[in-house]
């Protein structure tokens, strides 16, 4: 079942959840475009759920992604298509930056928990 | 969770499997003792685990990329082991000195390249913590992913030993120096979403080709550092310690002051078995 996974379309193995925060990303995005620092986007890491599992992002703007784990347990966020690897001890945060990205969609996953703990950057 | 671990011990075995088959193979065109596997691998298990609490110490130092610059720091210690290692194979293989050192720098790079790897294991196997029932499912499939990579570098073994033996010393040299840029281009990425090296527009996208999700894509990026976007810096990265890699046999050869004559083939039939 994991390789039919891995080997789906990747706009069609990621079912997304309906928490979304494209106005939230949107207004931090200009806030901090205008102070010249990268937009800030949170996700928190709960009962291995990504929330948001869905966020908008400007395009060809760098931007700082911050999860929380708030699982006792570590998690590896991994995204293929942002080139992205990081792992998150448990009650950690951590940091990385993405971008600049070109319009589209770029799924994120952990590793540890790859059925549940799924998201995207809807970049546009 | 059978699969999902299959999967994740696989891609992490395969990269030590690998390894430890070119460096087996080197060790046996040469007559040497080969890196004695059980110890280094019980070693290296050890370093992992100690790996792993250094790392999650250092997560939040740093501004929050400790992670990043505890593994970029390891990557770099397992590329100049596979550095000195090409460089001493191309100085005087057959002498006993060389060989003595060069059996250490092989283990050396086998036991690093096993705490990178296995620290990434043992903290999958933590995350199973409190979920009993997922635990025996998880060692099944550890059990089967580390079967199939083992599998795999002892089929690459044996490809390596069918190949004529003044080209074997070559080979092993151009595998090594394509793992070690493969470690280094994923140092940069590492850095990169640090915010420590620039990010960049991909150069090209292969992924209509091999996307990195496929397990063929999977397998290369874990032998060679397969990206399917990768940026122009990457690319600089992995081209660069591949050039490195050269002048390091190169200057190996220049300090021998003569050319290497590879193994005694008339002697030493590598097809058969020993």
């Amino acid at each position: 079942m994991a390789i039919r996974q891995l080997t789906r379309p990747r706009t069609t193995w990621y079912r997304p959840r309906p928490v979304r925060c494209a106005a939230a990303a949107l207004l931090l995005g200009t806030a901090a475009i205008a102070n010249g620092a990268p937009p800030t986007l949170d996700i928190r890491l709960n009962n291995h759920l990504f929330e948001p599992s869905e966020l908008d992002v400007p395009a060809h703007t760098q931007v700082r992604l911050r999860i929380e784990n708030l699982d006792a347990t570590p998690e590896e966020f991994v995204s293929w298509e942002l080139n992205r690897k990081k792992l998150i001890p448990g009650n950690h945060t951590a940091i990385l930056y993405v971008g600049p990205l070109a319009p589209g969609s770029y799924p994120f996953f952990g590793t540890f928990n790859p059925k549940t703990a799924l998201g995207q950057l809807r970049v546009q | 969770m059978l699969i999902d671990s299959v999967i994740i011990v696989l891609r992490e075995v395969i990269a030590v499997a690998f390894l430890a088959s070119v460096l087996l193979a080197l060790a046996y065109y040469l007559r040497m003792p080969a890196p004695g596997l059980r110890a280094t691998t019980a070693l290296g298990l050890v370093a992992a685990l100690l790996f792993d609490v250094f790392v999650r110490a250092l997560f939040d130092r740093f501004d929050g990329f400790g992670y990043e610059l505890a593994t970029v720091a390891l990557d770099a210690l397992i590329w100049m082991t596979l550095l000195a290692v090409i460089a001493v194979l191309a100085i005087t293989p057959k002498r006993p000195q060389a060989r003595a050192v060069l059996a250490r720098l092989m283990s050396a790079a086998l036991l690093l390249a096993i705490t990178r790897e296995g620290s990434e294991i043992l903290v999958y196997f933590s995350s199973l913590s409190g979920q009993e029932d997922a635990i025996s499912d998880a060692l099944t499939g550890a059990v089967i992913g580390v079967g199939v990579g083992f599998s795999a570098g002892t089929l690459f073994y044996y490809l390596q030993l069918a190949q004529r033996p003044d080209a074997a010393l070559r080979t092993g040299a151009i595998l090594l120096a394509l793992i070690g840029s493969g470690i280094c281009a994923q140092g940069s990425l590492l850095l990169i979403q640090a915010d420590l090296l620039p990010a960049q527009t991909p150069l090209w996208d292969s992924s209509d080709w091999v996307q990195e999700s496929s397990p063929l894509g999977q397998l290369l990026y874990a032998l060679i550092g397969y990206e399917a976007t990768p940026s122009p810096l990457m690319v600089g990265v992995w081209l660069g310690s591949m050039a490195i890699a050269l002048s390091a046999a190169l200057g190996g050869r220049h300090l021998a002051g003569r050319r290497v004559a590879g193994v005694e083939g008339h002697a030493h039939d590598p097809r058969r078995r020993p």
